[in-house]
């Protein structure tokens, strides 16, 4: 089922939280709606399955408008962030809720529901655990169940909304892949609310970016992540080294692009710490700059160093791989040449403003 | 209860005991003396002349037409009760609205009301020369000094029972399960009928224990309504203070003992829910630790 989005906006109070965002998710796709907390994608999902009315604007599946339709007739799976499961029914109950809620003609008979939550519980791997209540379960494997719950009623669209942020780390990690898994299998057209965007970026076909409840950008996740097109979708995929005024101006002088030297006040370069490159003699063909090693995190596949510039208050951060790391044979206090690989520059005033304001969560 | 117990064995563990004992007997000796040695006075009166005496004096007609009352005002009032406890605490827990505060008081109104003001507010109301009076006996109804008045005052003292016990653990439990039986398909009544209800069973009976317990014992406001007609307008409360009144103490005692006996049955069940509602928490705190 393909979801259309029209100009939806909708305010609490004095509050904003969705402000005009068209979009559109293609039939059988897992779309990421992605944002920090407070940017209207809650909200935005809320609206799609019909737990709040937009002030304005439309929701169309398959683009018949949707506005008069209750939730129950619109055809959603809806997962939510506390599971909601029914904690005084057994895990089977709860899988079998939307099917003995059903009325009329497409009522299920006591046997099409058994075979159909097995089917279920097979598919979420819970078969064993049927006759068992909710408060017995992992935190993981209700989720599971919500999910199993939400897919009975043979839905047309699967709503997530942050459905692995209440779970830690690795079952979290587990759990992604696994509904990706499940995703391929059913091809249910998805959306998922979620505010991590490791998460976003590993498991959406697309991701549609908000923020403070305007839709930012739209695309598949390499698209994005390779070309952000504001200072707060690059800083919000990943970490990022940021330059301004003399700093900025050294990395692009041989640009000759002199608008930029004029306007580095008010502009910004971005790179990401792996595009960063360190060496220990002055390279011939870039503009580097003098700096020293501050702190070494050598743990893991990258190793992360942090990099002081003179008149620089916040650090630079590079990664590179342990064998270039053993290589240059790095020691605290060290004196580097540092020079960027790719640089991204927003001259846009507003936009850098608005990132500034925003404190840009570094 | 389950984490107030974990705070006791800590208290216990960390401090030296000055006065242990002697608060523990302190508060042993005033149970005794003011809960239980008059509960005992109550049932050595009443069988003081033996069984026989005993049990005619509960058989007695007047007697019998008094519990047989207490039971039909109970058997009114507290469904009554019920359901006007989930319907408050359904629209003070689940919507929001202007003057849910000043409905969340006034729900309180009965227990901060002296039960015989509530009783002389019917009597001006509904009474002969009351504001209702004229109307009341042009169609020639009967509501004070009747079954009627007594079901109101009644009513009026046990309001707030089942909705103060619903409204915080409704409070507590959130939405959340209401929302997701929405977004499967479920409508209006199969939501509370599958989902809410089953959750809110211990409160509500809870509640309902309370509200009848009270409803078996009240006295005050039912007493300004009643006009005392023996055998037609005397609840068991009632008829124990007409009996005392006229020197009757074996039969006065006697139907005493019904009442305590109410009231011991009562504590019963309320304590066999403390302790299941108890054991599910628990299983419930194991269950978040895994």
């Amino acid at each position: 089922m393909t979801i259309s989005l029209q100009n939806i906006r909708k305010s609490f109070g004095s509050f904003v939280a969705v402000n005009d965002v068209s979009l559109t998710i293609p039939t059988g796709e897992l779309v990421a709606l992605l944002g920090p907390s407070g940017s209207g994608k809650t909200t935005l999902l809320r609206a799609i399955a019909g737990l709040e009315t937009p002030d304005s604007g439309s929701v169309q599946l398959d683009g018949k408008d949707v506005a008069r339709l209750s939730v129950a007739r619109r055809g959603i799976g809806f997962v939510f962030q506390h599971y909601a499961l029914f904690r005084h029914m057994t895990i089977f109950e709860n899988v079998a809720f939307g099917l003995r809620v059903q009325t009329g003609k497409n009522k299920s008979s006591r046997r099409e529901i058994r075979e159909r939550v097995e089917e279920l519980l097979q598919l979420v791997q819970l078969d064993s655990y049927a006759k068992m209540y909710p408060d017995q379960l992992s935190g993981g494997q209700r989720q599971r169940v919500a999910l199993a719950r939400a897919l009975a009623v043979r839905p047309e669209v699967l709503l997530l909304d942050e459905p692995f942020s209440a779970l830690d780390a690795k079952v979290r990690k587990d759990l992604r892949d696994w509904l990706r898994r499940i995703h391929d299998e059913l091809h249910v057209t998805t959306i998922l609310v979620t505010h991590d965007q490791e998460e976003a970026l590993e498991v959406a076909d697309r991701i549609a970016i908000l923020h403070r409840g305007a839709l930012l950008q739209e695309g598949t996740p390499q698209a994005i992540y390779e070309h952000p097109n504001s200072p707060f979708v690059y800083n919000f995929l990943g970490n990022v080294n940021l330059f301004h005024g003399r700093l900025l101006a050294e990395f692009t002088q041989s640009d000759e692009s002199s608008d930029i030297s004029k306007s580095a006040e008010s502009s910004i370069g971005f790179v990401r710490p792996y595009e960063l490159e360190i060496s220990r003699e002055l390279p011939a063909d870039a503009h580097a700059v003098l700096a020293t090693v501050a702190q070494i995190h050598a743990v893991g596949p990258v190793v992360r160093v942090d990099l002081k510039v003179a008149g620089n208050t916040q650090p630079l951060t590079t990664e590179l791989a342990r064998s270039r790391y053993n290589e240059l044979d790095l020691k605290l206090g060290d004196k580097l040449f540092v020079y960027p690989s790719a640089l991204r520059v927003f001259h846009d005033r507003l936009a850098v403003n608005e990132f500034f304001v925003q404190g840009a969560g570094i | 209860m389950n984490l107030f117990r974990r705070f006791n064995s800590k208290i216990a563990s960390t401090l030296v005991h000055p006065g242990r004992s002697f608060l523990i007997l302190l508060t042993l000796a005033v149970i005794f003396v003011f809960l239980i040695l008059p509960l005992l006075v109550v049932f050595t009166e009443a069988f003081a002349q033996g069984w026989k005496v005993y049990k005619s004096a509960i058989l007695q007609p007047d007697t019998v037409a008094a519990l047989h009352l207490t039971l039909l005002v109970v058997s009114i009032a507290v469904p009554l009760n019920v359901l006007f406890g989930i319907a408050a605490s359904w629209a003070i827990t689940r919507f929001d609205f202007h003057g849910k505060n000043l409905l969340l008081t006034l729900i309180d109104i009965p227990l901060a009301v002296s039960p015989v003001v509530a009783g002389m507010m019917y009597v001006e109301v509904f009474g002969l020369h009351g504001w209702l009076g004229d109307w009341l006996s042009l169609h020639n109804l009967h509501v004070i000094y009747a079954v009627p008045g007594i079901v109101l005052a009644t009513v009026f003292v046990t309001f707030p029972f089942v909705a103060r016990e619903l409204i915080p653990f409704m409070q507590a439990q959130g939405s959340d399960e209401e929302i997701a039986a929405v977004a499967l398909g479920a409508r209006g009544f199969s939501i509370f009928w599958r989902v809410t209800l089953p959750n809110i069973k211990w409160a509500l009976l809870y509640g309902t224990i309370l509200a009848a317990a009270r409803s078996v014992g009240e006295f005050g406001a039912v007493s300004v309504v009643s006009g005392h007609v023996r055998g037609r307008t005397t609840t068991l409360p009632l008829q124990v203070e007409m009996l005392y009144n006229e020197y009757s103490f074996t039969e006065a005692f006697a139907v005493a003992s019904l009442l305590t006996l109410a009231a011991v049955f009562t504590l019963a069940i309320k304590t066999f829910i403390e302790i299941t509602t108890e054991r599910r928490a628990d299983r419930n705190v194991s269950g978040e630790d895994r």
